[in-house]
């Protein structure tokens, strides 16, 4: 009688335990690099800690940073720290919670043999194709620092027929994702230049929340980025297919086989699990390493040595804990 | 109601909406990147004038550029109509196919198949300035007095008399109401057509500078861009209002009546 | 004085004219106007005394017939002219432009012509409104305006198709004089259209009566009284016979046509 009690109790209070509604809002349409979030809804796992999550998707030219100030989504995905440095600046009450790319997969990517197998023949091209996010973001420091020149700038709308078409042109994408949509439609192999190999060393796919949120609901954030990261060793090393299911009914242009080759390349890239998540788990974040990208951009006279303080710019308390890597050694990966 | 008296009662009633809009937002305690005071955006503009000022004057050389060509084009395709009906029935189709389709989803295309950036503006601006005073200008090159132009037939006027002394002068105030039209309409193209583009070259319009403020959450800025903006419509009506009065008012029913 | 000159200037024979769709405007007209002649063309609405202008003006061809008169001599310059039943002046330009249009059509400058427009303008009274726009002007006024108009080259054929009809007894009986003081500077073949017995009695020589449907000419008659004419003729013998003989012949038309 006791024991039947206890457990209704029990049950009871897993009920009552209501699933807070959380809105993540991306910065692209769903692709492999989300993939870790969309196998936590998939999987049950942000349920498990009691969080009922909504994604949605961003595009080439949807702006979703303003509805996290706004209140209307709970996080924020973006997709480098240039964005947090300018909402400081601004005095835009945000912070960065998470990391979870320890390198920026941002690339330009060109023709075969048209000349642009070195990285600073990039900045000769007449034509580069980059979407709005990236035009006011790393296109400005490419432009500071390596000579990129605004004359090239075409919208990049999601095709990649206007790059395909023209030779002469480059351009961006995750070099995770888009130089597989260019074998699997040119039929050739794209030559690649990753940002993060010639200077751009920020975090990316980071979480952004209101700094109201991490001050008044902590207990929330910290469950949203625990899941998130036990999504991400589950989505990495673990069963995909839900993941990638949910994927393609968000973004029916993708194709399964698409999402395979860019894990694939996430993992030898060493985009998410290097570095420091290897040794304090996915969504590592140190200050050295954000003072050290600041002071960067700061050379490249994107920022004055005093206009962000970094202070605020993101905050340690919810990560370097370790958190997923049980998970990932009982999945048996290395 | 004299001209001075309502210039002054549009002067306040505008002061008024700003000092609620001034007093609204610090009673309320809004941030600035939500929605900045009118008097936070004035500074904005005034610390950031040399650039948005640039932006401006691009931003004016595509509007007006894409207007006159409007008008050009617009003139002589109808002139052409006037003379031959049979190319009228063969092209007016044309015509009211482009403007119908809505620029923002033809600017893209645009955008790939034009190499110059600023081209590419230019022909989405046009596209959208330039039907109104096509179809005005064509009713308004028949709309010629019968008996003037039985009068013109009797003392033997040759097509070049016709055109410069009768049908020109009958056709100005129907192109100018398309004009007025247009002029807006001309801005709305830039504007739209470079949301769409983003930076063309070395010079981007105020389009762009309110793109990227919003990319960068940097509101007071959007607003600065967008105070501009509007600025630039209600010059664009006063400019054609005005214009229209000088050519018209003497004569023209449309412009001789007084309402008040 | 139309005796003198046996060759008529203006000639109708047996003239048809018919409109689509199946309307006879007119049938076998027949009729002759001589160098300084004052005829008026009298009849009932639709008896196709406009056409008859229209015809002579070569604004319009017959049917079958023939017509004859300078206006269709090949080469020949401006002698014609024409006063519509409305001003049928431009409203974009002054008055001065308006009636010096015939002879700028004729490849003049505004030099050349400026001293005898002006002059003109002073004989019909419209010299202080010379920079005037018709929008400005009275019924009454336009309408010296444009038979200053149709003076200003000099015509050999004067044609008139109700330009009274519009406007209010006053302003049309001193308009009926001053035409007549006008009209005897120069002495042009007229053709004055009008459905008033009074006014062709007044001015007229010979009145020709028109019936309708189909237009022909029924009856002619004789008005004797010698130019100038003062005002007094209205009251004498002469007029008040006329327009008994008019009116019965109206009267006698109409019966027919109600009769056909």
């Amino acid at each position: 009688m006791h024991k039947t009690l206890i457990a209704v109790a029990l049950l009871a209070a897993g009920a009552a335990q209501a699933q807070d509604k959380v809105t993540f809002a991306t910065n692209w349409k769903a692709q492999a690099a989300h993939g870790g979030f969309y196998q936590a809804v998939a999987d049950g796992t942000y349920r498990k800690y009691g969080l009922d999550v909504t994604l949605q998707q961003g595009g080439p030219s949807v702006n979703n940073r303003p509805l996290l100030p706004a209140g209307r989504i709970d996080f924020l995905m973006t997709g480098n720290l240039l964005h947090s440095f300018d909402n400081v600046k601004n005095k835009v009450p945000t912070v960065v919670v998470a990391a979870m790319f320890q390198k920026d997969p941002q690339a330009l990517m060109a023709h075969p043999g048209q000349g642009y197998e070195k990285f600073e023949a990039l900045k000769n091209a007449p034509v580069a194709f980059v979407a709005k996010d990236g035009q006011f973001s790393w296109w400005q420091w490419l432009k500071a620092v390596h000579g990129f020149k605004d004359e090239a700038l075409k919208p990049y709308n999601y095709n990649l027929g206007p790059w395909l078409a023209n030779v002469k042109s480059i351009q961006q994408g995750y070099s995770v994702a888009e130089p597989i949509y260019a074998e699997n439609q040119g039929r050739f192999k794209p030559v690649v230049h990753l940002l993060a190999d010639h200077g751009f060393s920020t975090y990316s796919t980071v979480i952004e929340a209101r700094t109201e949120t991490v001050k008044t609901r902590p207990d929330l954030v910290q469950r949203f980025v625990d899941a998130s990261i036990v999504g991400w060793v589950n989505y990495l090393y673990g069963n995909r297919k839900p993941a990638n299911a949910m994927m393609l009914k968000d973004n029916p242009e993708m194709t399964e086989a698409e999402i395979e080759a860019s894990v694939a390349l996430m993992k030898s890239q060493g985009i998410v699990d290097s570095g420091e998540a290897a040794k304090s788990g996915i969504g590592a974040m140190s200050a050295a390493r954000i003072q050290d990208f600041y002071g960067q951009m700061v050379k490249a006279g994107l920022y004055k040595p005093g206009d962000v303080d970094l202070a605020q710019v993101a905050t340690l308390q919810f990560v370097n804990k370790g958190v997923g890597q049980d998970v990932k050694t009982k999945l048996g990966a290395k | 109601m004299s001209p001075m008296r309502s210039v002054w009662l549009s002067a306040f009633v505008l002061l008024g909406l700003l000092a609620v809009w001034e007093w609204g937002v610090r009673a309320a305690g809004i941030p600035a990147y939500t929605l900045p005071a009118p008097s936070l955006v004035v500074q904005t503009l005034a610390a950031h004038w040399g650039s948005l000022a640039a932006s401006w004057w691009f931003t004016l050389k595509v509007t007006f550029g894409a207007l006159a060509l409007a008008c050009a084009g617009g003139v002589l395709i109808a002139a052409v109509f006037a003379l031959s009906p049979t190319l009228e029935r063969a092209l007016f189709p044309v015509a009211v196919v482009l403007q119908v389709t809505p620029i923002v989803a033809v600017a893209p295309l645009i955008l790939i198949y034009v190499e110059s950036t600023t081209a590419a503006l230019l022909l989405c601006a046009w596209i959208v300035a330039f039907f109104p005073i096509l179809s005005n200008t064509v009713v308004g090159l028949r709309a010629v007095d019968a008996n003037l132009r039985d009068l013109f037939e009797l003392y033997r006027a040759t097509p070049w008399q016709r055109l410069a002394l009768l049908r020109a002068p009958s056709a100005l105030p129907y192109f100018m109401a398309g004009l007025k039209i247009s002029g807006g309409l001309s801005l709305i193209g830039a504007v739209t057509a470079e949301m769409v583009a983003g930076a063309a070259g070395r010079e981007t319009g105020l389009a762009s500078r309110i793109l990227e403020a919003s990319f960068r959450t940097e509101t007071p800025k959007m607003f600065a861009a967008l105070t501009l903006l509007v600025a630039t419509g209600v010059l664009i009506f006063w400019l054609f209002n005005a214009l229209s009065r000088w050519l018209l008012g003497p004569w023209h029913t449309s412009e001789s009546s007084r309402s008040d | 004085m139309p005796e003198t000159d046996p060759s008529p200037l203006i000639s109708l024979h047996e003239v048809h004219k018919r409109f689509e769709p199946g309307v006879q405007a007119l049938a076998g007209v027949s009729l002759a106007v001589h160098a300084g002649e004052f005829v008026a063309l009298l009849g009932p609405s639709g008896c196709g005394k406009s056409t008859v202008l229209r015809l002579v003006a070569g604004l319009d061809a017959p049917s079958a017939g023939r017509v004859d008169a300078p206006a269709l001599r090949p080469g020949a310059g401006p002698a014609t002219a024409f006063v519509f039943q409305e001003p049928t002046l431009m409203p974009w330009a002054s008055v001065f432009d308006n009636v010096w249009l015939p002879l700028r059509l004729q490849g003049q400058t505004h030099a050349d012509v400026a001293p005898k427009v002006r002059e003109l303008l002073a004989a019909v009274g419209l010299s202080a409104f010379e920079r005037a726009y018709p929008a400005q002007l009275s019924g009454g006024m336009k309408m010296r305006a444009s038979i200053a108009r149709a003076l200003v080259t000099r015509p050999q054929v004067l044609l008139m198709d109700e330009p009274f009809a519009a406007l209010d007894d006053f302003t049309r009986q001193k308009l009926n004089a001053d035409l007549l003081q006008w009209w005897q500077r120069l002495q042009p073949a007229a053709l004055f259209v009008t459905h008033s017995v009074a006014e062709a009695v007044f001015l007229s020589q010979r009145v020709l009566v028109m019936a309708a449907r189909p237009g022909r000419v029924v009856a002619t008659v004789a008005v004797d009284e010698p130019y100038p004419r003062p005002a007094a003729f209205r009251h004498s013998t002469a007029y008040h016979t006329a327009c008994r003989a008019l009116g019965a012949a109206l009267e006698a038309a109409g019966h027919e046509a109600s009769a056909a």
